[in-house]
Order: structure tokens, then sequence, then C-alpha cells
């Protein structure tokens, strides 16, 4: 067997506790029987309590899984470990969730017979499927997000373990909601007419087939996100491939939902290429600003890096780029492809160099906050400085009536037309100019100054 | 066994590592020493692989800890300053853990849970919960999950802190039987006294750099280093302590000398009668117990 999922099946699986979760749920289902109140039956109960065992509780304990042990100061000894990144994921995943798996197989149990009854065989194998996934993905996402704050060497307060698990809730949450919208018997929350297909790509599936299918893929890149996180942990090296494999197929996942951009008013006169393109592009972008808020500014990988290109070392180079250069990268590839795409239309191709030309100011702007930044907080500036960028300033020149001023902030149509994209990227020169003068040693910054 | 070259090591504000070499012998037993904040921790996690190096190189057993991280841990026992254990879990399944964690065959684990128990004496409490012992024994069952799995290369930062005088005799003597076993031993810790027993070559760190720029033998097992005092002062002391056999004189005067010479008893014994039938008054004659700081203060030039 695993040993981490071993281990963790020694202090989580504890008969007593055993004992405790079979009492409490037993007594819940039977009030519930007996009562009709709150709940129509056991088979109600049996779902809410299932969210709150595997999906809140669970993802509480699959991010401390990895800040515990931070905290506790036994993840050096596991990195020392001969266990692979995988071996050591699931057995974190599954092993520190075993308890609330436990119970939640009993919920899910009730649940089935439930469904079964009421709905058919087939309903409750669907639903089924519904409830594990929802734990996986919840779970799963926790302890990606616990992994990547372990990478950032700020893993170890109460407060970062809430945060984990809100992510993993959040992720539940946009999977139940996902799910509601294709829920022949409607959602829960939001009681509202399902949808029985999705157009993907121009051509219509079955929502559930569709959205079945989608759940599965996102919890296996959960996955595949947490196995790469732990290999870090773990000193191995990670290579690109896993991360422009998701590149590419988050691209064209995305991309395939153009027909929800047709009704757009200002986006009406775009064909589907153009419409593709933009989407790809604006996901490739958002994830960008993700990631760099993700990841760790590490000044000494940067110094790395700079010297790595420098020395026309690029294949170790490359191989380092972290995930929001990679997805920087990608925006202004499929950036420039639809400038080429869009021909004969300068105002639209001013708007897409004046987006592309921002995108990269703000990453820089992001590590130059962060160099700044004496220890940690560096994103809190960052933040700042984004707002005041985005928000405050063009706030203060709107109210000066200097409306012009304002495509120095943000991407708008100029006149002359190609005002806003020089602006935009003068900006990104400049900034990252200052980002870059920013990595370099105090030491060595002292050494350069003349005496 | 363990090869550093112009290691550096970077912080995001300051260099913690400024091009360290060095290289550590199979077998031995080397202490790194040096003041707080002087990089031995930052050391011992690069040796370790825990740390990438910002540029140099860390080689252990021919393997780079940059090319080969993983391969490196499977080789490695190292037990950090600040050290954690599974409260919750008795002796025996924090042992059998890290045994099988650390690769060893389901088969073997038992020998190896009951073998490492055996060697920092707690096989008496194996079935007792690590959050149950005291702060010597969470000590010994640290150390025990350090080497259950036999590693080529054994890394111990501060090892003895907490445990009693009686068990920093055991953990010499363990050191020692497990240096005789071949393994490498790196032992970092700020009480030269407690080193003293088991190191034979010491490293000094201090702000990054190595003084003297490599490691210095400071005690040679198989030769010890021996203070004879003699009562009434002769000149000739050098001379005829150089003409015996097997007696290398490291420094004497009229009165003292410092020499290195074979551990072998009856060796020993057959000098002392040499020195008396020479005339010489021998009112003293045992092993040195300060070589360790002695060669620490001459380095760092202190003392």
């Amino acid at each position: 067997m695993n040993p981490e999922f071993q281990r963790n099946l020694w202090l989580e699986l504890t008969p007593r506790r055993m004992f405790a979760m079979v009492v409490a749920l037993a007594l819940i289902f039977f009030a519930a029987a007996l009562t009709g109140g709150l709940v129509s039956g056991p088979g109600e109960a049996a779902g809410w309590l299932y969210y709150l065992i595997v999906v809140v509780w669970g993802s509480r304990n699959a991010a401390l899984s990895v800040v515990g042990e931070i905290r506790d100061r036994t993840w050096d000894g596991q990195r020392l470990s001969s266990l692979g990144a995988d071996t050591m994921t699931w057995g974190k995943l599954f092993g520190a969730t075993s308890f609330n798996w436990f119970g939640g197989a009993i919920c899910l149990a009730v649940i089935l017979i439930d469904l079964m009854g009421n709905r058919g065989v087939a309903v409750a194998l669907i639903e089924l499927v519904y409830y594990l996934a929802i734990g996986v993905i919840a779970q799963a996402a926790a302890l990606l997000a616990s992994l990547i704050a372990a990478g950032r060497r700020h893993a170890h307060s109460q407060f970062g373990v809430f945060l984990y698990q809100a992510v993993g809730l959040a992720a539940a949450i946009i999977v139940y909601i996902i799910w509601a919208t294709a829920d022949p018997a409607g959602s829960i929350l939001a009681r509202r007419a399902p949808a029985d297909f999705i157009v993907w790509w121009g051509l219509a599936f079955d929502a559930r087939a569709f959205l079945l299918l989608s759940l599965a893929a996102f919890a296996a890149w959960t996955l595949a996100g947490c196995v790469r996180q732990m290999r870090l942990e773990l000193k191995m090296r990670n290579g690109q491939y896993v991360w422009l494999g998701f590149l590419a197929f988050i691209g064209v996942y995305v991309a395939g939902f153009d027909a929800w951009l047709s009704g757009w008013q200002s986006l009406m006169h775009l064909d589907a290429v153009a419409r593709r393109l933009l989407l790809a592009g604006t996901t490739y972008g958002a994830l960008a600003y993700i990631m760099v808020f993700l990841e760790p500014k590490d000044r000494v990988h940067y110094r790395w890096l700079g010297s790595a290109f420098a020395k026309f070392q690029f294949g170790p180079a490359l191989g380092e780029l972290q995930g929001w250069m990679t997805a920087t990268l990608a925006a202004l590839g499929v950036g420039i492809a639809l400038l080429v795409w869009l021909g004969q239309t300068p105002q639209d191709e001013a708007m897409v160099g004046a987006m592309l030309g921002f995108l990269c100011r703000d990453m820089a702007v992001v590590v130059l906050a962060n160099m700044l930044a004496r220890r940690r907080g560096g994103d809190f500036i960052a933040l700042v400085m984004l707002f005041a960028l985005y928000v405050l300033l063009p706030a203060i020149v709107k109210g000066m009536n200097y409306e012009t001023a304002l495509v120095f902030f943000f991407p708008r149509a100029g006149d002359p037309l190609w005002l806003s994209p020089l602006l935009a990227w003068s900006e990104a020169v400049l900034a990252t100019a200052l980002a870059v003068g920013s990595l370099a040693l105090p030491e060595d910054k002292a050494a350069a100054a003349p005496a | 066994m363990i090869e550093v070259r112009d290691l550096v090591y970077e912080y995001p504000s300051a260099r913690a590592l400024k091009g360290v070499s060095l290289h550590v012998a199979p077998a031995t037993i080397t202490a790194l020493v040096g003041p707080n904040g002087a990089g031995k921790t930052t050391l011992l996690r690069c040796l370790a692989a825990l740390e990438p190096p910002y540029s140099g190189s860390v080689t252990i057993g021919g393997l780079d800890t940059k090319q080969a991280p993983r391969a490196i841990h499977a080789r490695l026992g190292y037990l950090p300053d600040f050290y954690g254990l599974y409260d919750a879990l008795s002796v025996r399944r924090a042992l059998t853990y890290t045994a099988r964690s650390r690769g060893i065959a389901a088969a073997l684990v038992a020998a190896a849970v009951e073998k490492a128990a055996g060697r920092v004496g707690l096989t008496d409490r194996l079935e007792a919960r690590a959050g149950e012992l005291s702060r010597g024994l969470r000590q010994r069952l640290a150390i025990a999950q350090a080497i259950v799995h036999e590693p080529a290369v054994l890394m111990l930062d501060e090892p003895a802190a907490g445990l009693d005088p009686q068990a920093r005799r055991d953990l010499s003597q363990l050191l020692l039987t497990l240096k005789d076993g071949g393994m490498t031993l790196i032992i970092s810790s700020h009480i030269l006294a407690e080193l003293e027993d088991y190191c034979s070559e010491m490293i000094i760190i201090e702000d990054g750099l190595i003084v003297g720029g490599r490691a210095i033998k400071v005690r040679d097992v198989e030769r010890p280093r021996y203070m004879l005092e003699i009562a009434t002062a002769r000149s000739d002391l050098r001379e005829f302590l150089s003409a015996r056999a097997g007696v290398d004189v490291i420094e004497a005067d009229g009165y003292h000398a410092l020499l290195t010479h074979t551990k072998n008893a009856l060796a020993r014994a057959k000098l002392i009668r040499d020195l008396l039938a020479a005339g010489f008054e021998v009112s003293s004659f045992g092993e040195s117990t300060k070589t360790l700081e002695d060669a620490y203060f001459k380095q760092v030039g202190k003392g």
C-alpha cells in the first residue's frame, strides 16, 4: 500500500472516529425520515451532508495535508522520502480525506438508494459520477492551492488554510452551478429551466454528457496540477509540456463557445474565427494575471533566467519559464494571429495591440512591486498599483475633464488610432526595464555603484 | 563521497553562500561549525538537495543535486535542527512509515524498524506514542527515522540538543558505529565540545565562506593526539620523542609535548616505559581533549 496513504489511514480512520461517524449519520438520517421538516427525507439530508463532509470539511483536510506537514515541521522529511510525486499526491489527497470519504460513502449509499427508487438507475449513476467529481475537484483544488502557497513559502497560518479551503469551495460552487444548468430537476439554489444542449465549435451536444466530460477533463487537469506542484516541492523539474498542453486544451475548449459571443452588440461584426481567437487570447491573458499572482516571484530565479538567456542557454531557460510567462507569450501569439486575421479593421487592431501592451505592462508591474517589497506583501503592493492605474488615476483624470488622457491607463480608442497601443507598449517597456533593474542583489548594486 | 564546487546560494536580499568548495571523504565524520547565520543550515540544505544552488555544483556519490535530487534524497538521512514528529503515531508506526517511504521492501521493514529502534535505545518504547515521549526520547526517535534506511550519507543539524549526558555519550558511540559501518556523516553544531568525541574533520563556515578554504583534520581516530607532561624540564624531549617509532610530534617545549600516536594501548605503554627508562619524569600522559576548539580558534584567529 502507498505508505503516505497508509500513514493517513492510521491517523484518520481510527475505530473510535469511524464508530462516531456511523452513529452520527444514522441518527441524522433517522431524524430526517421521521420529521420531514427542513429536508424532504434521508436522501436530501444525505446530499447536504455529503457536501458538508466531503466538500467543505474534505477540502479543509486536503489543504491541511501539506500545510499541516509544513507547520509541524515534518515536510522536509517527506520531501526526502523515496515516494514519487504521484504517489505522494494521491496518498495525501485521498489519505488525508479518508475519514471524509468514509462519511461521504455512507451518504452516497443513501443518496443512491433514494435516487434509484425515485428517478431510476441511470439518473442515480449519473448523479454518483457528479458527486464523486465535485468531491475530488473541491479537494484537489484546495490541495493545489496549498501546494502553490507552499512553493511561495506562504503556507503556515490558519487563515492560509481557510483561503486554500475557500479555493476548493469556489471550485465546487462553479461545478455545482454549471451542473445545475443541465439538471432536469432544476437547481436547488436557482430554480430555472435546464439547458438541453450546448453548442461548442458549432456543434450541438447533449448538455449532461458534455458537462460530465468537461468535469472529468477539469478534474484530470486539477489532479495534474497537483502532481506538477508536488514535483516542484520534491525538487523535480517539470518542463513545459504539461503546462503547454493545458494552455492548448483551455484555448481550444474556450474558443469553442464562440456562439455565446455572437449576441454581443460590440462583437457582432467579428466573424467566428476572430471571436474564437479573441476568446482564446482573453483566456490566456486571464491565466497570465492569475498565475502571476499565484506563482512565487523569486528574485534569484529571475536572475538565473536572465543570466541563462544572456549566455544563450535557451534550452534550460525556456524549460524554467514560469506559468505566467508562457501564458503571456500564448496571449501575445494568439493576439498577433488575431491582428493578422482582422486585416482591414484598424480600430480593432489598435484595441488588440493596446490590450497586449497593457497585459505586458501589468505583468512587469507585478514583478516590480514584488522586487520593491522588502519581505512579503509584494502582491498586495501590485494590486494597489494596478488599482491606481485602472481606477484611481483614471477617476482623477476624468474628474479634471482630461478624458483624452485616459488612453494612458487602459485600452481605449484614441485619436490618432495608434496612440493607445503606442502608449501601452511604451509603458510596458518602461515597467519591464524597471523590473529587470530591480532584480540585482543589493550588495551587487552597491559594488557596481561609483565610489 | 561529497564534492562541492564554487557553491553560491542566494536569498532574495543576500548571498548566503559565496563560492563554497569542499570535499568530504567516505566513512568520515565531519563537523560543520560556525556562528549563527554563517550559512551552516543553508549549506546542509544544499547538500541534502533541498535547496538548489544559484551556481556551482554539489555531487554526492557522483550524483549532481540539480540533475538527480531524488536519487540523492534516497541516499540521505537528514535531521534538521527543528524537526517534527507524528505525535499521534506510535514509535513503531512512525519508523515503519519512514522505512516504507524510504523505499525499504515491505518484508524487510519490521527488521529495519527493530534495528533502528535498538540503535537509539527505543526498543522498549516501540508502542508508545511519539507525542508521549520526553524531549530526549523524541530526539532519539528523530535520529532513528534518519537512519532507518541505512543511508550512505547522514546529515544531522544539532543532533545532541535535548539529550542528557548519557544519551549524548550513546549518540557519540552510535555515530562512530555508523561511521565504522561505512556511513559518511556531517554534523552541524554550535557546541564544539559535543563534536569532540566523534568528529575527525572540521569545516568552519563564516559569512558564507569556508574559513581557510578547506576542511581541517582535527582528529584521527586511529592516531589520536596525546598531551605529555613531565615534572622536570628536558631540552631533548622533542628529539627523544621524534626518534620513537610511530610518534609524530606536533609541538613541544621543555615540559610538554603534543603528539600523535597509535591508539594501541600496548604501544602507548611501551612509549611510557621508554620515557621513564630514559629518565623523563612523566607526570601526565593522556588524550588531548581540546583539539577541535583549538583548531577552530586557530583558524578563525581568536582565543
